[in-house]
Parts: structure tokens; sequence; C-alpha cells
């Protein structure tokens, strides 16, 4: 099957942007991404964009972008993995010749926007089962999974911590991280509770900010004579979305079946993989998603995690720009994951911050509280 | 009768229960201080309650009476409120909750969060928390 061409990746401003919205945000990251690609914006006919306060964003921002006549326009909803999910709508909609370039956006106002509704009034039918209990959600959610995993297989909370330290690490390299001073185990385990057994330093950050990836198809990435990094396998699944106790197993996620879909599409396996991008919305979450791609046996993610494994120099650099942790975390990290996976298989960094010869990257997206998996393995072409 | 009902109306400041047609036989059995989940013709048990049977597809299954005990399955203790009215009762306990009888239920556990382990058994109460609805609270056994 032809392979969808990630062109061109770009963030709009992050941290705070009060003076945009999120529509403004995706669509600075959309410019930006396609100056990056070597487009314009009159070359794009087809949007894919998650998040954001409207419920047709494929419309509104296509609308704002001017766009003439789209042939492809996806805007399916499934959290923080919905970037990692449209890959394999890209790919479809181009082995129909529906689409040559297509703009995988979000934007987001989390930091300094409004906040979510919290009045009293239920804003979906399965509410009344989950608000009544006060749980902090999204963080009280994946605790509780994480409390979980650690009942059964032994995790520590110093082994969580160990992921936000060798992200940290990465951060500090990255002049775009919100965070960049080193932390200890300490550090995290010192931190202010949160919901248990996570610290504040468990849990991502909340920031501004919005990315795009440009999509193209071969034909025209070989037009526009940019690096091939390949869209190699994709991957979805979804195991439940509003209510946490209705996840089947709390310590397996829905990864457990897209890894291997997406790592047999691409015909890799887990020695393969340079650099993994695994959304890191908290410490657990990159922990558990290791676990089920299969990096580690099941159960065994505390342990792999722990000595730097996916710190800088480690055997598995894992989220090099620092993650949902340390870098950003506008509301749906999945497209950060994306353009991070790019930039290190295209060799954009120098020292320490470069993976060395970056060839097969898995970027892998998580949505809700654990409740949709999207994998996608990229490949630079050589 | 599987679990005690408190009135708890006139200091309740958190979200309340909305009885939608396929919840309300459960919100109803709530003010009763009955536990209720569905149980299909064809066997499968459900939580929450649903117009259909996530098994067989048959609509509206049938509600029964839950013994109202379980087992603790995971829980998390909230230093941080996450609803309206929760800013004062923190820190506090939300778990699911393994039913004998099967389904799973996220709620608050009223305890300190030292006497609670994975495993352990509850037993629920309810909180009446407006006229429609009390909302199911389980305790140590």
């Amino acid at each position: 099957m032809a392979e969808p061409i990630l062109a061109g990746v770009a963030e709009s401003d992050l941290g705070e942007t009060p003076d945009r919205n999120w529509l403004d945000n995706a669509a600075v990251a959309t410019v930006r991404a396609l100056e990056d690609a070597g487009c314009t914006l009159a070359e794009v006919d087809g949007v894919a964009v998650a998040g954001g306060d409207d419920y047709m964003p494929a419309l509104v921002l296509s609308e704002y972008l001017d766009l003439d006549e789209p042939s492809f326009l996806e805007g399916t909803e499934i959290g923080g993995s919905s970037f990692e999910h449209f890959c394999g709508h890209v790919r479809d909609a181009m082995a129909r010749d529906e689409a040559d370039v297509v703009v995988v956006a979000y934007g987001s106002t989390s930091k300094t926007g409004p906040g979510r509704d919290q009045s009293l009034e239920e804003t979906h039918p399965i509410d009344g089962f989950v608000r009544p209990t006060g749980l902090f959600r999204p963080p009280g959610a994946y605790a509780m999974a994480a409390r979980r995993h650690m009942h059964e297989y032994g995790t520590t909370e110093e082994q969580l911590a160990e992921v936000a330290v060798a992200t940290r690490e990465w951060a500090s390299m990255n002049p775009k991280a919100a965070q960049r001073e080193p932390i200890s185990v300490e550090d995290v385990l010192e931190s202010r509770e949160i919901a248990e057994p996570f610290n504040l330093l468990d849990c991502c950050l909340v920031s501004d900010g919005g990315g795009a990836v440009v999509l193209v198809s071969e034909e025209k990435a070989a037009e526009l004579g940019v690096p091939e990094i390949a869209v190699a396998g994709v991957a979805s699944t979804s195991t439940h979305r509003q209510d946490i106790s209705e996840m089947p197993d709390m310590t397996t996620t829905g990864a457990a079946v897209t890894g291997p879909k997406a790592f047999d599409q691409a015909g890799i396996t887990h020695d393969d993989v340079d650099v993994a991008e695994i959304y890191d919305s908290f410490t657990y979450t990159a922990l558990v998603t290791l676990e089920d791609l299969g990096f580690c046996e099941k159960g065994e993610g505390g342990e792999f995690v722990s000595g730097g494994t996916t710190a800088p120099g480690g055997e598995l650099p894992m989220n090099t720009q620092g993650g949902g942790l340390s870098y950003c975390h506008p509301g749906h990290f999945g497209v950060f994951v994306l353009i991070e996976a790019a930039r290190q298989l295209r060799g954009d960094y120098e020292g320490d911050r470069q993976v060395d010869d970056a060839e097969v990257a898995v970027a892998h997206g998580t949505g809700g509280l654990l409740s949709s998996s999207s994998t996608v393995v990229l490949r630079r072409e050589s | 009768m599987t679990g005690h009902v408190e009135d708890r109306r006139e200091d309740w400041e958190g979200p309340v229960p909305v009885p939608t047609g396929a919840t309300a036989p459960f919100w109803d059995g709530t003010l009763e201080g009955e536990l209720r989940y569905q149980e299909c013709e064809c066997g499968h048990r459900q939580l929450y309650p649903r117009a259909v049977c996530t098994a067989c597809g048959a609509e509206d299954p049938p509600f029964e009476a839950s013994e109202g005990v379980g087992t603790i399955y995971t829980y998390t203790v909230c230093h941080v409120p996450g609803e309206p009215g929760f800013a004062e009762r923190t820190p506090y306990v939300v778990g699911a909750i393994d039913l004998a009888e099967g389904p799973r239920l996220l709620a608050l556990l009223d305890a300190e969060p030292d006497d609670l382990e994975i495993g352990a058994a509850v037993g629920v109460r309810f909180w009446q928390v407006s006229e429609e609805a009390a909302i199911p609270v389980f305790v140590p056994e």
C-alpha cells in the first residue's frame, strides 16, 4: 500500500498564548508545518483536526484557512491519539488518490483559556455514574490504573518516578521545553500529592499551544524533495471512554492490540525501533504503554524504565523532546508525538539531543482516560 | 434493602445524578437503599445501566437487586478536588468496586485511606443527594 510521507511538522507558540484561541494556534502550527514541508496553503486538499472547542472542527479549520473545496475532511475525536488515528485514514484516502496534501492539526488554550464546564448539570449521559464520586479526572482515573498495576506487578512509585526523571533529562536539551531543570526520583516523590499514587511530577504539564504535521503522497513528496519519512504502520482501538471502571483490565491498554498490528504492517520488530515517542500524560501512561507495545514483558515496565533505559544514551530513547511531562501538554499531546518522531528521523538535532542514525520511530498516542490507543510506525526511507 | 440511606441533601454541594430513561430504575432503587444492576435474559449482567444488553443486544434488560457487597478493584486518594463541592472533603477516596454479582462500579469510598487495600471487602451505603437520587458509597466491611 502507498505510504503517506510526513513532509512537514511544526508547533505554534507554546506555554501561554493568551492572545490566541485554539483555532489560531492550530492555524499557526499549520502554516509553519507547511513552510517546513515547502508547501503552500493553496496546495492543501485535506484537513484532519481534533480537540478545539467546536463540534465541527474540520469545517471550522477549513473555513479559517480558506481552503478551496478540500477533498478530505476528518474530525474524529478520540482524544490524544486522534492524530495517530488520522494517519490511517489519510493513508486510505491517498491510496484512493483522494488527497495529496493533508494537514493534521491541533490547537488549544488549556492553560489560559476557559476551564471545562464546572456546572452541576450533567453534560454526558454517563456523568451521573462518574461525577458524583468527585474523581479528579484525568489524574485520578490514571492513578487508579497505576495503583492496580502496583498491586498486580509490584511496580513502585520510585519506578514511576524514573519515567519523569529520564524525560526531564531530554527536556533539559530542548529550548522549547517548559521544565528543563534536572530532577531526581526523590524530587518526584516529594512533590505535591495529586491523586495517589501520583505526585505533581508524575503528571503532565498544562499548556497552551498547537501542533501540525503535513502528510503528502509519495508523488508529492518526490516533487517537494523532502526526506521520505513514511507512515509504515498504523492501528487504533479503544477500551472505554468516560468511566475508568469500564476499562476491562486497568493494567493493559489498547496498545497491546495496536502495537503488534502497526509493527506487522511496517514489517519491524522491537529491535528495529531507534526511538519511541510515547504519550506520557502521566508517568504510568508511558510505563504501561511500553509494556503493551512489547518493549518488555507485561508487569516488567517498572524494572525496564529504571536506570535510564529511556534517557539520553539509554537503550530506548523515549520522549526525546521532554514529553508531556516536561515539554508541553496542551491537552491532546498526540500531535507532538508525531512531530518529534519525524524530527528525530530527519536528523534535525545535534549532539546528545539527536538519536544516532534513527531510521525507525514508534509514535504512540493515548486518549481519554487510557481509553483510546493509536500506534504509528514511521520509517525513514533511505 | 441492601444499604442504609442517609439524607445528605442539606450539605451536598457536588454534582447530582439526573435519572434518564435507562438509568431511572437504578436511581429509583437508590432511594430505597437498593443497589440495582441489569441482568439480561441471556445471563449478562451490567452497570452502568444501558438501553441495550452489551452481550446479546436485547433492549431494556431488566434490573435485579444486588447484595450490595463487593471488593475493591482499585482506588485513588484525591488530594485535589475533581468536582464542585469536593474542596473541603480532600483527601477523599474513589474506588472501582467489583460487586459480588460481577459488574464494576465507580464510587466514593467512605473510609480512611490507610484502612484500604485492593481486594478488601466493602459494602454499600447511600447518600441521598437530591429528590431523585442517592449515590452509592462504599465502606469497609
